[in-house]
């Protein structure tokens, strides 16, 4: 169902989510939308639940610098605290919990929008509706590609490197390692855009130029539902945190 | 009718360069006809298909002089995109003609350019994938995911859709599996179709060309003709400009006495006295090394590519000092994929590697550049400077060596990646994926010896190629991958009698089977 | 002479995937921020600010085109957003005020200079820029004077330091791998060498 639903819509109804994650300062909330991203990715989009656990886990590590911060060393980062008193005095728990599941829960709302979109589809929804150029369209659609493949980029630069220097490889890169990878990933970032332009070039793509589009699924009174049952789902969860609350 | 492409006196040269990459070069395409061109590495082939639409000098920096007409028209009177109804690439690098994206993207990316009615699309791409013999189930498949061969084959079926009536090849079948070299080599040069082709190994290529144009090293025309004529009488001079000639033709030029040019080899080795056995045998097979203890083993491992499915399942293998061995199999039977795990890059899945640790001369000859000289590369390795000046000179890169390395033609790359692994004492197991891809007839002929010398020197080498006659001419043992297992292991020459099982694995027999058949009645 | 202020598709590209690739590391940084921020306090934010503001120095100094440093900063945003970052799309707009203070500088110079001093203002513009900003989300107007100018002064030597100077560095050395060549930047020194 997710795969399906009109990129648009779906993009629209998982901002909602995290906007509302960022406006409504409440654990419970945030372990709601967390639990049910979790509960989507998994049962809906069929991502494996080892795959989603290793998903959480730099979300994981994101919130738990949240929560070190703001629990156990005392010092309150005035995110924290302001986001505290947007929502009316102190919060219900330690606002480091609160912005620990928050993260998880607006990663895994991210996540459920980056799994289950096919870029191609979304750019060319983006072209289709809002008019984007197509240059700005491809652009687009190379950096969202490209965003995958720095990982398996960056092992075959450690291992040329590890060959070059006559060492074995370490499994996991060490601090100084990774920051001196950071100038040949930027080199193979920007080659590839080079490339990028010049097989563009060579394919016909041109600024102005009138040009058709792989058909795409069209928006149906199913991705309306969805996404109004999305934001009602919304809506209901955040009245009755709400009345719960006072 | 206008020549499909004309160059008139076309001299092209790099900015920064300091002298013409190519030229002055005047040849034309008719209608239809269909052209190999021939040259050394360095010869300028590249730079001069480049200039056919005016992506060079537009998109890539350059210089031009003289008249390039497509069509009848000037190049310049349109925008190199513009050119893109007339003219197909599939560039010397599939990561050139492609972007990276998802292979039906990929495919659909030039047709939607051209405004192709939105609901003709998707059967276009379909029937794309079809005629160059893709899975319909690698519509979602993203392109860096897929094997070097694979690449190649989606850039063409990307070439397909864009239906181009010109042809601009460099070097299309390079990566290829000999079946599928055949088949991508069919659908490129279909008869009526302009094309411009560039290949080192002409053999797959021979048959459906029109006319032979070679470059000299000088970087203008040499020779021109019909393909057999050019290879019966201009044989030796083609050599001596470094350019690959079949087997048929070298043995002819070595023994003109006994091997007729106008015969199939088969008949005409059998005029050849037995006496000249060891000299056939030379010729086509390696001298022997003993070999010696074993250095790199696998047990029982499950390989996959990094971040990738498991792809061969319980390879057991070993490799041992002295030993070349030959690693074989179609496009994405995980050759790649076992060159890491030997050399114990990769950790397998499952099971075990042991033994000395090695180093693989990637498939992609960039990945191993990352200074701003090929000089300063090869100072890299802590050399005197009279062995630096030597090697430079070995791997025929003293004419590039101020340069940078990503400036180098696809054959002075893959040249200076091999000499990167190759001087140095670092690694005694060594694995070379797909050396020849690229290599000009002299490169070929001296990687050959270096690689027995480092055998010789006691490194175990293993060697993954597509070129079953450089297999057979450097290794003695073999591995065929196919379907995920290893199914064969055994002596090179062997492997190379054996045509069916070749076959079953989408190879063909080398161009020195009727040389193995003499020699076995011989002796 | 190319033209001024359109964007080539190669320089289209370029922007994005600069765009793309900072969006991660700025991802690595903000871990990075976090250890450190558990250590010394909340200035830290100040401190470290200096980095989220990198890829439009280093966009423009390459491309030099009107734009590219707001555009290539907004981009960096997405796609952190994208790849889930806990700040959530309030970054995109975080982005968007970051790459204005940086364009502004270049702005200044009508979009002709990128010399190291120009890169550090452009540093320091969007360091200046960001803090008005965080003032108006967070509230600056409570907290001490002394306190507000010492943040200030510490975020506006970090968009110099980490945004300009670092930039410039990073600029020189991808300039070293050859692959700015034919991008403006490479038009640049050649003529200046010439
Ligand atoms: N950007 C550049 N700057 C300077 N020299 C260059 C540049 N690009 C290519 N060259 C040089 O121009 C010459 C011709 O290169 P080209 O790629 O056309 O050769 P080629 O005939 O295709 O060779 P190969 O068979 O190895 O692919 C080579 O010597 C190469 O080093
Ligand atoms: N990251 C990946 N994810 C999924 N599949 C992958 C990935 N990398 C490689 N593969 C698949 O693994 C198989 C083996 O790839 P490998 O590169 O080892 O093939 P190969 O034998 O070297 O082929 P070639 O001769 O074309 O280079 C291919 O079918 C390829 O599609
Ligand atoms: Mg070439
Ligand atoms: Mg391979």
């Amino acid at each position: 169902m997710l795969r399906s639903f009109h990129p648009l819509l779906k993009l629209t109804l998982c901002l909602a989510w995290i906007i509302a994650s960022l406006v409504v300062f409440r654990l419970s909330f945030q372990v709601a939308l967390f639990a049910a991203a979790t509960l989507l990715l998994i049962a809906d989009a069929r991502v494996p639940p080892l795959r989603v656990l290793l998903l959480m886990v730099p979300f994981a590590l994101f919130g738990f610098g949240f929560f070190t911060t703001s629990v156990l060393f005392r010092a309150e980062s005035g995110f924290a605290l302001q986001m505290a008193q947007e929502q009316g005095g102190t919060p219900d728990v330690a606002p480091g919990i609160v912005l620990f599941f928050r993260v998880l829960a607006c990663g895994m709302a991210s996540a459920v929008f980056a799994l289950t979109t096919d870029p191609g589809q979304l750019v060319r929804a983006l072209m289709q509706h809002l008019r984007l150029p197509p240059p700005l369209g491809f652009s687009l659609m190379q950096a969202m590609h490209i965003v995958p493949d720095l990982r398996a980029e960056m092992l075959e630069l450690r291992m040329a490197r590890a060959i070059r220097l006559g060492r074995p490889l370490r499994r996991v890169p060490a601090p100084g390692e990774a920051i001196t990878l950071a100038i040949p990933l930027l080199a193979y970032a920007i080659r590839r855009a080079t490339r990028a332009a010049l097989s563009f070039e060579a394919r016909g793509l041109q600024p102005g130029r009138r040009r058709s589009n792989m058909p795409q699924p069209p928006i149906t009174w199913i991705d309306w539902t969805l996404l109004t049952l999305g934001l009602a789902a919304l809506a209901m969860i955040t009245a009755v945190i709400h009345t719960g609350a006072t | 009718m206008p020549d499909a492409l004309a160059y008139d006196r076309v001299a092209l040269r790099h900015d920064g360069a300091l002298a013409d990459a190519v030229g002055p070069v005047s040849l034309a395409l008719a209608p239809g006809e269909r052209v190999l061109l021939l040259g050394a590495s360095g010869a300028g082939k590249s730079t001069l298909l480049h200039a056919a639409t005016g992506l060079f000098p537009e998109s890539i920096p350059g210089s031009r002089r003289g008249e390039i007409l497509l069509g009848g028209c000037p190049v310049e009177s349109r925008r190199p995109a513009d050119w893109a109804d007339t003219c197909g690439y599939l560039f010397q690098d599939a990561a050139q003609t492609l972007a990276g994206f998802t292979v039906r993207d990929e495919i659909a990316f030039a047709p939607e350019n051209q405004g192709i009615e939105a609901r003709r699309l998707p059967g276009l791409v379909a029937e794309s994938m079809t005629r160059a013999g893709i899975p319909q189930g690698w519509a979602d498949r993203r392109i860096t995911t897929l094997s070097g061969g694979e690449r190649q084959i989606v850039a063409l079926a990307a070439l397909l859709a864009q239906g181009a009536p010109v042809t601009l090849a460099d070097e299309p079948a390079a990566s290829l599996a000999p079946a599928a070299a055949r088949r991508m080599v069919g659908l490129l040069l279909a008869q009526g179709h302009a094309a411009m082709v560039v290949e080192h190994k002409p053999g797959p290529v021979l048959d459906r060309i029109d006319r032979c144009v070679a470059l000299g090293r000088d970087g203008r025309v040499m020779i021109e003709g019909a393909p057999r004529d050019v290879l019966r009488h201009h044989g030796a001079a083609l050599a001596k400009a470094g350019i690959a000639l079949p087997l048929a033709a070298r043995l002819q030029l070595s023994l003109p006495d006994h091997i007729n040019p106008d015969l199939p080899l088969q008949a005409a080795l059998a005029r050849v006295p037995p006496a000249r056995a060891q000299w056939l045998r030379d010729a086509v097979l390696p001298t022997p090394i003993p070999s010696g203890e074993t250095l790199a083993t696998l047990d029982g491992a499950d390989c996959a590519p990094a971040f990738g499915p498991v792809v061969l399942r319980d390879v057991s293998l070993s490799l041992r000092a002295g030993e070349v061995l030959a690693i074989l199999g179609p496009n994405g039977a995980g050759k790649s994929t076992l060159a890491a795990c030997l050399s114990g890059l990769l950790p397998p899945r499952a099971g075990r590697r042991t033994g000395a640790p090695g180093a693989v001369v990637f498939q992609n000859p960039e990945a191993h550049f990352s200074r701003e000289s090929v000089r300063s590369e090869i100072e890299g390795l802590n050399h005197a400077p009279d062995r630096v000046a030597r090697i430079l000179d070995d791997w025929a890169l003293t004419t590039v060596a101020g340069q940078h390395p990503f400036t180098l033609s696809q054959g002075q790359k893959r040249r200076l990646s091999l000499a990167l692994l190759a001087e140095t004492d670092r690694w005694p197991v060594l694995i070379l994926d797909e050396p020849t891809a690229g290599l000009d007839g002299a490169a070929e002929a001296a990687l050959a010896q270096r690689i027995r010398a480092l055998a010789r020197e006691g490194r175990g080498i293993a060697l993954i190629t597509h070129d079953m006659d450089f297999a057979l001419s450097v290794a003695e043992r073999a591995v065929l991958l196919n379907r995920g297992a290893v199914q064969f292991d055994g002596p090179c020459r062997a492997l190379m009698r054996n045509s069916a099982r070749l076959s079953g694995a989408g190879l063909l027999p080398p161009e020195a089977a009727p040389v193995l058949g003499w020699l076995e009645a011989a002796c | 002479m190319p033209n001024q202020s359109v964007w080539t598709l190669r320089e289209t590209l370029v922007t994005a995937v600069l765009g793309a690739v900072f969006g991660v590391l700025y991802l690595g940084w903000v871990q990075l921020w976090l250890v450190l921020q558990a250590v010394f306090g909340a200035v830290t934010m100040d401190v470290v600010m200096g980095f989220w503001f990198i890829v439009s120095i280093i966009a423009a100094a390459i491309i030099r085109k009107p734009g590219v440093a707001l555009v290539s900063e907004v981009m960096a945003a997405a796609v952190q957003v994208l790849l889930g970052s806990p700040a959530g799309v309030l970054l995109l707009l975080t982005g968007l005020v970051q790459g204005a203070g940086a364009e502004a500088v270049f702005a200044a110079t009508r979009w002709r200079r990128y010399s190291l001093p120009v890169l550090m203002a452009a540093g320091m513009g969007a360091a200046v820029f960001s803090f008005v900003y965080t003032w108006i989300r967070f509230d600056y107007g409570s907290l001490a004077p002394g306190l507000l100018i010492a943040m200030f002064a510490l975020r506006l030597a970090s968009g110099a330091l980490l945004g300009g100077l670092l930039g410039h560095y990073i600029v020189k050395a991808l300039y070293r791998t050859g692959v700015l060549s034919g991008l403006a930047i490479d038009r640049d020194t050649r003529v200046a060498r010439a």
